[in-house]
């Protein structure tokens, strides 16, 4: 101790720190170069399955177009998600309909869906599921292709939607039946559905992307 | 004792004397969370694998100049910086997995398994005792996880690594999938574990 109180406390500090100092600098200079490297090919990943659930959707899209960024939409609790619609066009270049990204709170965690409107907004293509960490068995139900509580959303109006534990399930209109032993997670997608689409029909028509 | 055999106590220690997971008790959180399917407890394990050698190399080959009171820092970044090298691998050629195991991932950084191992063996030993020393704990690890895995998935899906094994009468017990069937098989696991080893001793 007495020979650290006569150095000077900046060449003490550097005697001790210096290892962590240049490891950092070269960990930092190693995870750059990485990122630098891989993030192509992470963005690429991103882009192929959100093409693949929205082709998915629409089948007839050959290519997704970005037609309007940064729509804020209003989650709740003072938080706004902005959202990327993009549109589907077939091989000809015609419109066959559009996809974005949404997202809200499940039962377990955060559920992000892919989603597919009609060309003119009036009709849902469906939904697929991007990421979600809900109960297997149960609330994971939402993400099986075709699956019973999937297969309500194609063709439904886009409108607000209505939860209801009983009914007919093949039964096309704005009432989704929920899946037994998940109504958290039912609640949740059709609360993502009743945040993001009218909002998103609204900026569309304000942008002239919809008559 | 010569050092081969010293070596090989060092690597079975981690697989069954000192297993993290039936021993030790460590890395608790992604042996509950990520054993639902042996996919994801594979992927889990091999990155555990990965960053374990590259914290142990690390920090072996620097254990001469490491200042005691630094050291747990120089631990960590060492840590952080696998743990992210492997969590952007499997974004880039794992997608799938990547999405699947979700947070779990980036939090092999906490695991106690890999800090553990670092203090008690890679800052004493030198490095080809800390590469097999993390090579034996990385595979107990990962074995473990796999048996937990294995035996859920069975259950709840009727499934191995996703092949259909039961016959089509079996009732899937979704229990087994949630996580009251982790905190089961694992308490069944230790259980026998402990049988077996009292009738060894």
């Amino acid at each position: 101790m007495s020979n650290n109180k006569t150095k000077n406390p900046i060449l003490f500090f550097l005697e001790q720190s210096w290892l962590l100092m240049v490891s950092a600098i070269l960990f930092g200079a190693l995870l750059a170069s990485l990122n630098y490297a891989w993030q192509p090919k992470i963005k690429q990943n991103e882009i192929d399955k959100f093409n693949r659930l929205a082709g998915g959707l629409l089948t007839k899209a050959e290519t997704f177009e970005t037609a309007l960024e940064n729509i804020p939409v209003d989650i709740g609790k003072g938080k706004t998600y902005n959202v990327e619609v993009k549109k589907g066009l077939d091989a000809d270049g015609n419109l066959v309909g559009w996809a974005f990204i949404c997202e809200g709170s499940g039962f377990a965690d955060k559920i992000k869906l892919v989603v597919g409107v009609d060309a003119a907004f009036e009709k849902m293509a469906g939904f697929g599921v991007l990421s979600s960490n809900e109960t297997p068995g149960f609330g994971d139900k939402i993400t099986i292709k075709d699956g019973f509580f999937q297969s309500q959303y194609k063709g439904a109006p886009v409108a607000e939607l209505t939860l209801s534990k009983i009914g007919d399930a093949d039964k096309i209109d704005s009432e989704i039946i929920a899946i037994s032993g998940a109504t958290v997670t039912s609640e949740a997608v059709v609360k993502i559905f009743n945040t993001f689409l009218l909002p998103i029909k609204e900026n569309m028509k304000e942008a002239g992307l919809l008559k | 004792m010569s050092s081969e055999t010293s070596l090989n106590k060092t690597f079975f220690a981690g697989i069954w004397d000192n297993n993290p997971v039936l021993r030790l008790l460590l890395g608790m959180c992604p042996t509950l969370a990520v054993t639902a399917a042996v996919k994801p407890a594979l992927t889990m394990g091999l990155s555990v694998i990965f960053v374990l050698l590259f914290s142990n190399i690390v920090v072996s080959l620097l254990r001469h100049q490491l200042k005691p009171h630094v050291r747990i820092l120089m631990f960590t970044l060492t840590i952080a910086t696998a743990v992210t090298i492997a969590d952007l691998a499997l974004k880039a050629y794992l997608p799938e997995m990547s999405d699947k195991l979700g947070p779990y991932i980036p939090l092999i950084i906490v695991n106690c398994i890999i800090i553990g191992r670092a203090e008690a063996c890679a800052s004493k030993n030198g490095l080809v005792v800390s590469i097999v020393d993390a090579i034996g704990m990385g595979l107990g690890f990962t074995i473990t996880l796999c048996v937990l895995a294995g035996i859920r998935e069975l259950l709840a899906t009727g499934k191995i690594f996703e092949a259909q094994v039961m016959p089509d009468a079996f009732v899937p017990w979704a229990g087994m999938g949630m996580p009251v069937g982790a905190f089961i098989t694992l308490g069944l696991l230790l259980g026998l574990v402990n049988i077996v080893s009292r009738k060894k001793a």
